[in-house]
């Protein structure tokens, strides 16, 4: 594997885990509110 | 669109240019491509030195006021420190693999103690969730939050104190060990990050104060109508 792509993956895998989170958090609260 | 909304996609874009500095400015000699991980390794880990600091902050007030909302700040900023230490330990250990060989050496100060200070914080978690009552789930999580910012110190001077694999910081009182036009997209990633950071927290903190407020409304309508009693319908 080329180093780019390992780099890439890195920042997608890494930012891909904080928007998740704020993602599980949207659906969280609207569960909450209905 | 609600305060916390525009907190995201603002977020989104302070990131998104971060992302661009760190793919355009120049890579170290020796690491190549890897070098770039840094943009995105030293911000999230002093965010989650950040967000353990906050929820100590939030603990102490707590101890002080007794008000929810101290508690609400120190869960909120415990679980998102949870969440950037393991971006954090993530991106190093991709990093220590192609630097270093190994993604992970135990034997490592730094590398040891932040696996440690991760774990505790996961347990501060697991204290919430495994105590009902409100009150007592305040004061258990507000001790342990003071008790366990201390290994905040510990984790950054650890590379001064022992012989690590982990480089020292690349940004000293006494300037940086990287040219400038790197420095100014370090520094960019370390804003866009702590912004990110700052959002997540409203983010879930709006979440927390949702599930207090539906905790203590009826669930149905009519849960606040009593049924009469027999005493009270045995002259009828």
């Amino acid at each position: 594997m080329s180093d780019e792509l390992v780099v890439v993956g890195t920042f997608v895998i890494s930012y891909g885990a904080m928007f998740g989170y704020a993602a599980y958090l949207h659906l969280r609260r609207r569960r909450v509110k209905g | 669109m609600n305060r916390v909304r525009i907190l995201l996609s603002t977020a989104a874009l302070a990131v998104a240019v971060g992302v661009w500095l760190a793919f355009t400015s120049p890579v170290d000699s020796l690491q190549g491509e890897y070098s770039r991980i840094v943009h995105l390794h030293a911000p999230v880990m002093w965010v989650a030195f950040l967000a353990f600091g906050v929820t100590a902050l939030a603990s102490v007030m707590w101890l002080i006021r007794r008000s929810p909302r101290w508690d609400r700040i120190g869960e909120a900023s415990a679980e998102t420190g949870v969440i950037f230490t393991a971006v954090g330990l993530f991106t190093g250990m991709v990093w220590g693999q192609a630097v270093w060989g190994q993604a992970w050496d135990w034997g490592d100060a730094r590398l040891a103690s932040t696996a440690v200070m991760f774990f505790v914080y996961l347990g501060y978690l697991a204290l919430r969730r495994a105590t009902p009552d409100p009150e007592s789930r305040a004061r258990r999580s507000a001790i342990l939050g003071v008790v366990a910012v201390v290994q905040v110190p510990l984790v950054y001077f650890s590379v001064y104190m022992f012989r690590t694999l982990h480089q020292t910081p690349s940004i000293r009182p006494d300037g940086a060990t990287m040219p400038d036009e790197m420095l100014v997209a370090l520094l960019v990633n370390f804003a866009a990050i702590t912004y990110l950071f700052v959002a997540l927290l409203a983010a879930r903190l709006e979440v927390a104060r949702a599930e207090d407020e539906a905790a203590v409304a009826p669930g149905l309508a009519g849960d606040s109508v009593k049924p009469p009693r027999l005493s009270e319908i045995e002259d009828v």
